[in-house]
This record gives C-alpha cells, sequence and structure tokens, in this order.
C-alpha cells in the first residue's frame, strides 16, 4: 500500500458504485492493511466465520485504534488509520461501515476538541465528509419531517371521539433534520451540521454498536458539556492509552459550542444508553447518566429551553429507571402465570 | 403473597381434575426420581386424564415450583404443534347462524378447555425458555400461540364467549412476544409483533395495552432501529398513519395520556417525561406546551407545570408567554428562588430593552441564590446581569445614567467570564459591549478570543471582528477577515458576509468593486428564491427584516426626486416598527429638506433615533443641521463635533444587528 497519503483527496460521491459482492475479500484486505498500520493484530481475526463482526468487536483492536485516535497527533490528512478507516467505509461493506461507525463517538470527540485549534485534520475530515455524503446520497438531499399527530383525528392506533373531518388539520410539520447539501470540504460554519449527521448515523445503528463505543461518546460528552471534574476523572484512569494530560493541547476535549445541529443527535444517543436497557449493561446506563447531568447543567448554564427540557426529562427517566432496577426483584412480571396452591386443568 | 407463606403452603399444594385432588408432593417426588412417565402415569390414574392433559399439568408443576429446565423436559414430549392442528376444525366449523346455538355453545366450551390447555403448556414452555436465556426458541414458542389462536379464531376473539384462562394466556402472549424478540435482538421481529399487538383483535384488557403502548413507545424513540411505516394493509383511509418512529412513539405516548385524561388508566409520569423528550428533540415545543396544559390540576405542583410551560414556550420562541408564567412563579408566593426560572426570565428580558429593568431584578436575585445553591451559575447570573444592564441603558435618557448601567453591564460580564472563561457566548457579548462602548482594543481582543474558542464556526463572530476592525479604520484587515469568513461559510450563508464586504470596498472609495459584490448578493438572493421550498432552516442567518426592505424602497424612492412617495413608505415602515433606528433617521433626513415648518418633528424624530441608538453618527449630523437651521448655531456645533468624532470609530455596520 502506498504511503503517498498527502494527496488524500475526497471523492465526493460515495463509494456505493462498488459491487455488493465479495465483502469478504473486502474485509480481508481491510484487515490485511489495518495489520500494517496497528502494532499487533490478533490472529483469531483472520479465522474468524464473520471477520467484519470480530473486527468490529475485538478488544484489542479497539484498544489499539482508540490509542491511536486519541494521539495528539491524530487526524491529519497522512494519518494511515484515518485512510484505514475512510478506504472502510468508501468500501460500501455494511459490515465495514458498522466498524467505522463504532468509533465515530472517538473520532467526532477528538476531531471537535482539535478543530478549535486550527490544527489541519483533513483525515478526519475526510471520514466526516464520506459519512455526510453517503447520507446526502441516501436521502437524496431531502430533510427529516415529523408531522406530530392531532388526537382529534383517527389514527392507527386509535379512533377519534370527534367525527373525523377531512384533510384539513393544522399540521405540526417540523424538521428533525434539515436539508442536506452537498459539501466537498468542512467550512468551520458547517462543522457542527457535519459531525450531526455523522451522530445521526450512528444513532441509526447504535443496537450493534459494542458497549465500549458508547462509553466513549458519554465520557466526550461530559468533555464538550464542560463537566469541571472531568480533568480529575481522566487523569487518574490509567486505562486511557495514549492520551496526554496536557489540556493545553486539547487532546483531553474541552468545552465546545453546542449547537442543536450537535446537541439534537447527542440528545438522542444519549437516550438510547439510558432507556433502552434491554441492549445495554449498567455500565453504559451510568454514564450515560453521567452525561445527561452535565449536559443538563450545560443547558441551564447556556438558558437553552429546549435542551433543558430534554435533558430533564432524560435525567428523570434514568432516576425512574435506576429506582426500578434496584427493586426489579420485587417488580412483578405481568406476563408470568399467578401462582396458585391448586392446580387445576382449568 | 410473600415468600414466606408460599414456603409454609407448599406441603398443602394439590393437583386437581375432574374432581380428584391429588397431593402435589406425591407427583413431586416422582419427578425428582427422574422419572416422568411415572409421575405422567400416576395423574392419568389418579385423575382420570389422558396423556396431553396430565403432560399439561406435570409441566405445570414443575413450572410453578421453578423448575424450569424440568418443565421443558415435560413439554418436550408432547406435540404441540399436532395438538393445534386437531383443536382447529372444531372451532373453524363455528356456524355464526342462531339456530344451533345450544349445540355449538357446549361444543365451545369442550374446544376452548382444549385450546386453552394446549396453549397454555405452549406458553409455559416459552416462558421456560426465556428463563433459561434461550429467547430466540423462546419467541418462536410464544409466537406460535399467537399464530394458533389466530387461526382458531379467524374473526378474533370475541369479546363474551371466551373463558378467563384463554383470554388470560392470549394476553400473555401478545405482551411477551414483542419483549423476547427485543432481548434476543430481532428488532424487525419485535416491531411486527408490537404492531401485530396493538392492531390485531386479541381483545386485550386496558392495562395490558397500555403496557404495550409503553414499552413500543419506548423502543420506536430509543432503539435506533428505524421502524418504517406500517404496512399498506393495516392503513385506514384518511386515518393518521405514523411515517418514522418519532411519529409513530408520539402517537403512541399522546394516546396514553388521553386514556389517562380519559380516567381509563393510572396516571404514569415517565409517559410525560419520554413524550417531553420526544418533542423537544423535534422542535415542537409548542405542542408539548399543550399537552402540559392538558394534564389535570393534582398531578404537578402549580410552579413546576408554570415552569414546564415556560420552558416550552421559550423553546418555540413564545418568549412573551413564557415570562407571563415565569412571573407568576417567581411571585414572592410562589417559588422566588428557583434558579433555572430566574435565569430563563433574565435572559428573556435581556432580548428586550424595555423588560432589561426587570431582568436585571431577576438576575441578581440569581446571582445571590447562586451563593447559597449553586455556585457554578453564578457565572451565568452575572452574564444576564451584564446583558440585561447593557440593554437598559439603550433606553436611558439621561446620559449619566447611561454611562452608569455601561460601565456595570461591563462590570458584571468581567466578573462573569472570571468564572467562566471558556464560555465562548459570553466572550461574544463581551466583546460587543466593548465595542458598543466604543472600547475597540478590548472588543477586538474578545472577537478574536470568540473565534478561537469556536473554532471559527460561528458567522457572528467573524462579522464582530470584521465591523470592530472597520470602526477603527482598518479597512483592509477588516476585508481580509469577511474574505476568511467566506472560506469557512457555504455559499447560501454569505449573504450577510456580501454586504458587508460591498459597505468595505464603499469605505475604501472602490464604488465598482462595491457594485460588483452588490451584483454576487443580488443573485444569491434570487438563487436562494428558487432553490428552496418551505423545509429550509438556516441556523445562522438572521431573519431579513421587512422593514429594511421598506426603507429600501423609500431610498429608491428618495433617490428619484419622488418624495411624497419616500415619505409614505418611510411613515409606513415607521408604524411596522417605531423604534427602528435607521427609518427615524431617513424620515427626519428627508423632512429637513420640507422647510422650518417640519423642523420641529424632525428634531423629536432625531433625538428619538438618538435615545436608542446614541451612537449613530448620521442622527447627530442630521440633528446639527436642525440646529443649525433653527439658529442654535452652538448646539449645532456640538453635534457636528459629536458626529466626526464617531465617524473615527464607526463601525460599517451598527454593532447591534450582530444580535
Amino acid at each position: 500500500m502506498s504511503n503517498n497519503t498527502a494527496t488524500f483527496e475526497i471523492t465526493v460521491a460515495a463509494g456505493e458504485s462498488a459491487p455488493p459482492s465479495n465483502s469478504f475479500s473486502k474485509t480481508d484486505e481491510a484487515i490485511r492493511y489495518l495489520s500494517t498500520i496497528l502494532p499487533s493484530i490478533p490472529s483469531s481475526l483472520s479465522s474468524s466465520s464473520n471477520p467484519s463482526l470480530s473486527l468490529l468487536h475485538d478488544p484489542e483492536i479497539s484498544t489499539h485504534i482508540s490509542a491511536l485516535l486519541r494521539r495528539p497527533s491524530a487526524g491529519t490528512g497522512d494519518d494511515n488509520l484515518c485512510r484505514w478507516l475512510y478506504d472502510a467505509f468508501q468500501s460500501g461493506d455494511p459490515g465495514l461501515h458498522l466498524v467505522v461507525l463504532r468509533y465515530i463517538p472517538l473520532l467526532a470527540g477528538a476531531y471537535l476538541s482539535l478543530a478549535t485549534l486550527w490544527r489541519p485534520l483533513a483525515g478526519f475530515e475526510a471520514i466526516l465528509l464520506a459519512l455526510y455524503s453517503h447520507e446526502t446520497t441516501s436521502r437524496a438531499g431531502q430533510p427529516v419531517t415529523v408531522n406530530v399527530p392531532d388526537m382529534s383525528h383517527p389514527s392507527l392506533y386509535h379512533e377519534s371521539t370527534s367525527p373525523a373531518k377531512n384533510n384539513s388539520t393544522a399540521l405540526n410539520l417540523s424538521i428533525v433534520s434539515p436539508t442536506l447539501e452537498p459539501h466537498g470540504a468542512v467550512r468551520s460554519t458547517r462543522r457542527a451540521r457535519i459531525v450531526g449527521v455523522a451522530l445521526e448515523l450512528y444513532f441509526g445503528k447504535i443496537h450493534e454498536m459494542p458497549k465500549s463505543s458508547k462509553i466513549d461518546f458519554c465520557e466526550f460528552c461530559r468533555v464538550w458539556a464542560g463537566d469541571r471534574d472531568d480533568d480529575r476523572n481522566k487523569q487518574s484512569d490509567p486505562s486511557r492509552v495514549g492520551e496526554v494530560n496536557d489540556s493545553e493541547d486539547g487532546v483531553a476535549g474541552r468545552r465546545i459550542p453546542l449547537p442543536w445541529e450537535l446537541l439534537q443527535p447527542i440528545l438522542r444517543i444519549l437516550g438510547h444508553c439510558v432507556m433502552a436497557r434491554w441492549a445495554n449493561d449498567k455500565e453504559v446506563f451510568d454514564a450515560a447518566k453521567d452525561a445527561c447531568r452535565s449536559l443538563h447543567v450545560r443547558a441551564v448554564h447556556d438558558t437553552n429551553a429546549k435542551a433543558i427540557l430534554a435533558a430533564e426529562s432524560l435525567l428523570r427517566l434514568g432516576n425512574m429507571a435506576s429506582l426500578e432496577l434496584t427493586n426489579e426483584d420485587e417488580a412483578a412480571d405481568p406476563t408470568e402465570i399467578p401462582t396458585t396452591n391448586i392446580l387445576t386443568l382449568n | 403473597m410473600d415468600s414466606g407463606e408460599y414456603e409454609h403452603d407448599m406441603a398443602s399444594r394439590e393437583v386437581c381434575a375432574n374432581g380428584v385432588c391429588m397431593k402435589a408432593t406425591d407427583v413431586e417426588a416422582k419427578l425428582d426420581e427422574g422419572n416422568i412417565q411415572e409421575a405422567e402415569s400416576s395423574l392419568r390414574e389418579g385423575l382420570s386424564l389422558n396423556f396431553e392433559e396430565a403432560r399439561a399439568l406435570l409441566g405445570k408443576l414443575e413450572y410453578q415450583r421453578g423448575n424450569v429446565e424440568g418443565a421443558l423436559r415435560v413439554f418436550e414430549g408432547i406435540d404441540l404443534q399436532a395438538a393445534i392442528q386437531r383443536l382447529q376444525p372444531s372451532l373453524v366449523e363455528k356456524p355464526p347462524s342462531k339456530k344451533g346455538r345450544t349445540r355449538t355453545e357446549s361444543q365451545h366450551a369442550v374446544s376452548q378447555h382444549a385450546a386453552s390447555l394446549v396453549l397454555e403448556a405452549i406458553y409455559l414452555k416459552a416462558k421456560s425458555l426465556q428463563k433459561l436465556g434461550r429467547l430466540t426458541e423462546s419467541a418462536q414458542e410464544c409466537k406460535s400461540v399467537l399464530d394458533a389462536v389466530e387461526k382458531i379464531f379467524k374473526q378474533g376473539i370475541p369479546d363474551v364467549e371466551v373463558d378467563n384462562k384463554l383470554q388470560e394466556i392470549v394476553s400473555h402472549a401478545v405482551e411477551l412476544l414483542p419483549e423476547l424478540w427485543k432481548q434476543a435482538g430481532w428488532h424487525q421481529e419485535a416491531i411486527s409483533a408490537y404492531r401485530r399487538a396493538l392492531l390485531g383483535l386479541w381483545n386485550l384488557e386496558n392495562d395490558c395495552c397500555t403496557r404495550i403502548q409503553k414499552a413500543f413507545a419506548v423502543f420506536l424513540l430509543y432503539s435506533g432501529v428505524e421502524a418504517g411505516p406500517p404496512s399498506l394493509g393495516v392503513q385506514i383511509d384518511s386515518s393518521y398513519v405514523p411515517k418514522n418512529n418519532l411519529e409513530e412513539a408520539i402517537l403512541l405516548l399522546m394516546i396514553l395520556l388521553r386514556k389517562f385524561h380519559l380516567g381509563k388508566t393510572k396516571w404514569d409520569p415517565s409517559v410525560m417525561e419520554h413524550l417531553t423528550f420526544a418533542l423537544s428533540v423535534c422542535n415542537q415545543t409548542s405542542v408539548l406546551a399543550k399537552q402540559v396544559e392538558e394534564i389535570m390540576p393534582g398531578i404537578y405542583h402549580r410552579v413546576d407545570r408554570w415552569n414546564s410551560l415556560a420552558l416550552c414556550y421559550s423553546g418555540a420562541g413564545q418568549n412573551k408567554a413564557a415570562l407571563n408564567l415565569l412571573r407568576k412563579s417567581l411571585h414572592k408566593h410562589e417559588r422566588p428562588d428557583d434558579l433555572m426560572a430566574l435565569l430563563l426570565a433574565a435572559k428573556i428580558c435581556s432580548e428586550d430593552s424595555y423588560l432589561a429593568a426587570e431582568g436585571v431584578g431577576y438576575a441578581k436575585r440569581a446571582i445571590s441564590n447562586a451563593e447559597q445553591q449553586a455556585e457554578h451559575l453564578k457565572g451565568v447570573g452575572l452574564h444576564m446581569l451584564g446583558l440585561c444592564l447593557g440593554k437598559q441603558a439603550k433606553i436611558c435618557s439621561s446620559d449619566f445614567e447611561r454611562s452608569r448601567l455601561h460601565s456595570e453591564a461591563l462590570k458584571s460580564l468581567d466578573g462573569a467570564i472570571a468564572l467562566e472563561h471558556n464560555n465562548s457566548d459570553l466572550i461574544f457579548d463581551l466583546g460587543v459591549q466593548y465595542a458598543e462602548h466604543r472600547n475597540l482594543n478590548a472588543a477586538l481582543r474578545y472577537a478574536k478570543e470568540f473565534i478561537d474558542e469556536t473554532g471559527g464556526s460561528v458567522i457572528k463572530g467573524w462579522r464582530l471582528l470584521a465591523l470592530v476592525l472597520s470602526a477603527q479604520q482598518r479597512f483592509s484587515e477588516s476585508e481580509v477577515v469577511t474574505d476568511a469568513a467566506f472560506d469557512e461559510t457555504a455559499k447560501w450563508d454569505q449573504g450577510p458576509l456580501l454586504r458587508l464586504k460591498a459597505k468595505l470596498k464603499i469605505s475604501q472609495s472602490l464604488p465598482m468593486d462595491a457594485i460588483e459584490t452588490y451584483r454576487y448578493l443580488l443573485a444569491l438572493v434570487q438563487a436562494q428564491r428558487k432553490s428552496f421550498g418551505p423545509f429550509r432552516v438556516n441556523p445562522q442567518v438572521e431573519d431579513d427584516k421587512f422593514n429594511e426592505f421598506e426603507v429600501w424602497h423609500g431610498v429608491m424612492f428618495e433617490g428619484r426626486g419622488q418624495t411624497q412617495e419616500a415619505l409614505g413608505t418611510y411613515i409606513g415602515a415607521f408604524l411596522v416598527d417605531p423604534h427602528y433606528v435607521p427609518c427615524k433617521i431617513l424620515l427626519g433626513s428627508l423632512m429637513l429638506k420640507m422647510g422650518s415648518d417640519a423642523l420641529p418633528v424632525t428634531r423629536s424624530l432625531l433625538s428619538d433615533a438618538l435615545r436608542i441608538d446614541p451612537t449613530n453618527r448620521k442622527a447627530w449630523y442630521y440633528l446639527g443641521m436642525v440646529h443649525r437651521d433653527d439658529g442654535r448655531i452652538a448646539d449645532a456645533t456640538d453635534c457636528f463635533q459629536a458626529a466626526s468624532m464617531l465617524e473615527e470609530s464607526d463601525p460599517i455596520e451598527s454593532f447591534s444587528s450582530l444580535y
């Protein structure tokens, strides 16, 4: 593989044209290239029956990749790992897509922290733009809208008490994700939107993401929100390989502006981590609750009403869930048959 | 029953059928020896049961005493699918006529008895598998219960004719199936199962249906799995069909709230929290306000309700309504020390000169409360105080008072920045305050700091820097900044920057370049009009004011010498917004040309303009002209002097245009 990555350029019309076949060979090739970037690769990977799934969940791989992404010098145009992630996404292989998305929390975290230092981050930006243009293509640039139901009209799930009038209802139409314009480069005023779209994609696959990826995300939320005791926590945590404790350097993360285009997908991801208990364990839940608390404090600092409402309701739901967790043994399972002393046929 | 009591009753448990009873422990002893056949035959003999009945009872016995592995072994010995096959004809042939009623009913009873026996066995098998963690198999068994029920009762489960036992099993299975798929990670199956539960004719009782609706809403909101719209088959004409997860979740949550309002279910606080989350995330806090208003008194404390409503209205941009609610909740007899409410009230007041004095009060209360409750919010209080004071200064009638308020505003903001040194909003506000105070060096420092702190991601930061430089008469540097801002901006957002650039060209006496830039701007505006439908949102570009349009219209009339038309247009704009300074000045300058009769009116217009915008160079200039025409030469000299001094520190566009 050539090292001539200085001319690392962005192909805007994502690599969807590639045939969907030979996903195995694509993954094999990706693994082969990855082995030239990482210090070591577990041998189990190539013998796995589903290599991209192993790539997604292997703890050793993720430790190595995370360490590389957290380097202060990460994300430049000649960063081989960025090149690998970019190629993996452009391969069009769904399994490799998931692998790339898995690192979006770390990537977005490092990127947003470093971007304010005016560092050249073409490597990070190429990946984010690839995700953005992928979404632009698949949505044909169209916005995602929500038409909030009016209860006085019947719906799929309910009948209306008042007789249905014609379609003259006042619709409450709102935009959840605005129109996507093609971007060939990250202009700083569009940075939040481009990262926001990557986070929207992450949310769409969050049920397939490993736990450590979600925890990374929750930790960055606290940093972005400007949680003050964060630096202390991070420095005492020995598991953060390769991280510099030099806060001037920005790699440990910093408080960033949180416009709605960023905050909204952040809140939805945290919503998953707090509420999708069938998919997450206690560790994710606790990390997400901490992140919600930080974001709520931040929302009050910004006196941002919408953010206060959303973060506060997540926090309350988290507290209710904690209570349910502690009382789980006592809680009655409504699908359990009643226990009786006299067993009869009917 | 608590567990102790249960232990105590263990010995007295019995297995009964056909009017005969056996001690449960006797049967269990046989099972414990691992001898299912023997246990089964003792039941068959003792209670006159057939093979399937005996097995079903044995399985239930094992299940109830918590031996799910044993239960599974027993159930695996029954061919449940064959039993279902046998069940079907007898029920399907059910004649709908009224004549043979008694006969069918008794036949019904027998069949239902058999059906519930088989279905309960399958259901318990599913539960056993669930408890063993074999979720996918469990879901398949559970699904076969529902499939069987659908085959047996083609018209849905009738309200009256079904015995309780059968209904109970069906309801359990309906509720359990989506949970099993969900936990096993089969998301699309879970979605279908939820919809099947809610759209099928299962005759579910209210509580059960409520639980399923809530669980589905939660799944839709938080799973991240896009469900896609329901199939066309279930859609009914003219009824609302949700087309994505958020819509479907919001619909279900609203239905749950309505059920509560109608007294059909218990109040569940989490439903309101989910709805709050969902509606805020999709920018519909005005709809949320309606839902909060509909909640009956007694659920929330009135102050909590007012505060929630205030947040909803403020989130929807209806700040007046929000402030009215906050005034109620912050009343001394209610909850005057609520920090969030105080800060929000202060923030809302800080956006309007006429409310600023009220806002100062809220901000001061917030600061003193923060010192006791939450030190970290003190900086926010100081920030709001600074904004309110700065706004208050704008409508101040005395110069002395104005400069006092201005320096207090700066003091507060400086105090805030000491506590929140990397709060970018605060840095920006400091920059603008210093700029308006004509402390341009300080303003420049904060403008640069803001751009660094935000990584240049906010357009208004670039504009602040360019305006401050232009006020320092450093036009070419200002242009460099504007050009840098172009590089960081997408084409559609470049309008305000183009306007700025054109003005900079004029200041540098380059009118042809300016015309060229205006031409770009015009092309951009036209292209924008063509390209965008109603969905275009641009978070970073301020709304073009209707008034500005009107005023430009007037300027054109004036340029063509059509004084009366120009006057008419200016007055029209004046009526729309009596506080719009550029209009006052243009009107004043036009009336200045209309002779001495108009001078008193002109003078009051211009004084008014200066009250709102005391650093407006043009207003000072025209006021000087009024004094001159009226023969007050000394006053005229003062005004001209002020105008000339201001010109040296005048930005190319007003600093207040940054908000």
